[in-house]
């Protein structure tokens, strides 16, 4: 649906996107995730033709974005960063305008704006100037402009910055509910919301691709070296531990005078160390309070190919995110 | 075209929604009315419109940029600019469209000197013919004005700086014509003359439809747009 091919865009002597080449399959909803300034916005930008590639190719829905840009456009709906509107307008008039763009026919027009307004909750606000409405009814309003004309694809730039949480949610359902009837693209920095939003992930970073492929696919790909937790008593438990065949390294925290946690990663590709682990520390009279397998999860992932430097946002719990700095972790290069 | 329509009915009401086209309009009307009174609405004077028209060019040189500041550098400030381009329009609609809801704007400025007409009917005879080549003129000009304020517009997403640059670029118009010509060899004061945007308006303030002031000004409007539309086209940074 979406295919670029040796995508590339430099601002002067700054890289920002640098030989991409990644293909969005039709009818799924894909996230495009990286730390700030990886080079996302530049790559949305090229795709929904408002700036030119230095070099490479694009194709959206089978035309060139370039050379046949008129009518690749009329494939995409395109929700920009901050949902940039006209303020002065209302929102029934602000949606006639877009219809008009695109060409659309006045009785189809109407209609198409009547099943927008319904889809986006926007049937209370359609008489409202544009200026008076909150962050988040500006959100469904930019939302509304961008299936007006029924595009194939959707992207979208960012569709949850500075919403609030149960705005958040409804926009991510929203989302979900669109993924049947159109190719999705969106873009976000905050991994969870991704997590939650899309099928599959590109993950980019310095204008790279470092990782992608469906969710399941990058879990299993993060889930090579597995991790373990144990609370445990034993004064001699971590070599206890070590000696097991199957794990690759321990590290140690002691709780307090008597307890200590052990973390434990497993060699590529491990058979499930619960058990023997468990018998270790029987073995030498060990008590373990806790011995659980942390699941994999692509956060792991997330910091391993994004590197080390790059601010990312890895909690969210529904906008309340978090941004710290990714620590050196060698356990997730053993 | 019919895009271009869509973004100059747009671009029209927007100018009334907000309040700066209530205030370029009221602007004009005052500027007019006090030439109209000063010199045209006197004992003895002859019951003609000129002199509202021959200052028709230092007139425009605020109105114009104050009409043209907001076309694109707004869209560029606000970043409604992509959502325009995203759209399947090309940039000859673009300019087009912001060109003709800027001349909109410049004919609602220019209906209430119809009053003046009213007022020269009650106590004289205008001649009509005069007054009509006059508004015409002072639309070819306004055109040229627009389409210039409209290319510097393209380049800034800074209102005060599309304003200032349209503004200076005309009063510099302006006074050069009127100086130069005395400070360059004849060959050369010729040229000078042919420039001056206010000798090419006063034929049509007199009644006198010249081809060649016509070619002055619609080649100005044509250069502009067109400028415009490369500016558009070069433009690497959507914003």
């Amino acid at each position: 649906m979406i295919e670029a091919i040796g995508l590339t865009k430099r601002y002067g002597p700054v890289l920002a996107v640098n030989d991409l080449d990644f293909e969005v399959p039709a009818g799924r909803v894909t996230g495009l995730l990286g730390p700030n300034g990886a080079g996302k916005s530049t790559t949305i930008r090229m795709i929904v033709g408002s700036l030119t590639p230095t070099r490479g190719r694009l194709n959206v829905n089978g035309f060139d974005v370039q050379n046949q840009s008129l009518r690749a456009r009329r494939c995409i709906g395109y929700l920009p960063e901050n949902t940039p509107l006209y303020d002065e307008m209302r929102v029934i008039e602000y949606l006639r305008y877009r219809g008009r763009l695109f060409g659309m026919r006045r009785k189809y027009r109407t209609l198409a704006i009547e099943q927008v307004l319904r889809r986006c909750w926007l049937e209370d606000v359609r008489r409202r100037p544009i200026s008076q409405l909150s962050k988040g009814y500006r959100q469904r309003v930019g939302l509304a402009a961008a299936l007006l004309h029924k595009p194939p694809v959707l992207i979208l730039d960012e569709p949850t910055t500075g919403l609030d949480p149960s705005q958040i949610r409804e926009t991510r359902s929203l989302i979900r509910e669109l993924a049947g009837e159109h190719t999705v693209l969106l873009s976000s920095h905050i991994l969870p919301e991704v997590e939650r939003t899309c099928d599959a992930i590109i993950m980019i970073a310095r204008g790279e691709i470092r990782a992608e492929g469906t969710l399941d696919e990058l879990r299993q790909r993060s889930a090579r070296h597995t991790r373990y937790e144990i609370e445990t008593d034993g004064e001699n438990a971590r070599q206890a531990i070590i000696k097991v065949a199957g794990v690759a390294s321990v590290d140690e925290d002691r709780l307090n005078d008597r307890w200590r946690r052990l973390l434990v990663t497993a060699d590529i590709n491990a058979r499930d160390l619960r058990e023997p682990m468990a018998r270790a520390l029987a073995s030498i009279g060990s008590l373990a309070r806790s011995l659980r397998r942390l699941d994999a999860s692509l956060e792991q992932l997330f910091v391993e190919v994004v590197g080390d430097t790059d601010t990312v946002v890895k909690h969210a719990e529904d906008g309340s995110t978090k941004e710290s700095k990714t620590p050196k972790r060698q356990e997730v290069n053993a | 075209m019919s895009r271009a329509m869509t973004i100059a009915g747009r671009e029209w009401r927007a100018y009334f929604l907000s309040t700066s086209g209530y205030v370029i309009t009221a602007l004009f009307a005052l500027f007019a009315g006090l030439f109209f009174v000063r010199y045209a609405f006197a004992n003895g004077q002859v019951a003609s419109m000129r002199p509202v028209f021959a200052s028709g060019t230092w007139i425009l040189a605020f109105i114009a940029p104050a009409i043209t500041m907001r076309l694109l550098s707004e869209e560029f400030r606000m970043h409604t600019y992509e959502t325009l381009i995203t759209a399947p329009v090309r940039h000859g609609d673009i300019i087009v469209g912001k060109y003709l809801g800027a001349m909109g704007l410049l004919i609602i400025m220019l209906a209430p000197t119809l009053v003046f007409m009213v007022l020269l009917e009650r106590y004289g005879r205008p001649d009509y013919g005069e007054v009509a080549c006059g508004y015409l003129g002072l639309l070819l000009a306004g055109s040229a004005y627009v389409a210039s304020g409209l290319f510097v517009s393209t380049l800034t997403s800074s209102q005060p700086v599309s304003f200032l640059v349209t503004m200076f670029f005309w009063i510099t118009i302006g006074l050069g014509t009127k100086e130069l010509p005395a400070m360059v060899p004849d060959w050369l004061a010729t040229f000078v003359y042919a420039a001056d945007p206010e000798l090419r308006l006063r034929d049509f303030t007199i009644g006198l439809i010249d081809s060649s002031n016509v070619v002055y000004f619609v080649a100005i409007t044509a250069f502009f747009l067109i400028a415009s539309m490369q500016s558009l086209a070069a433009r690497k940074w959507p914003s």
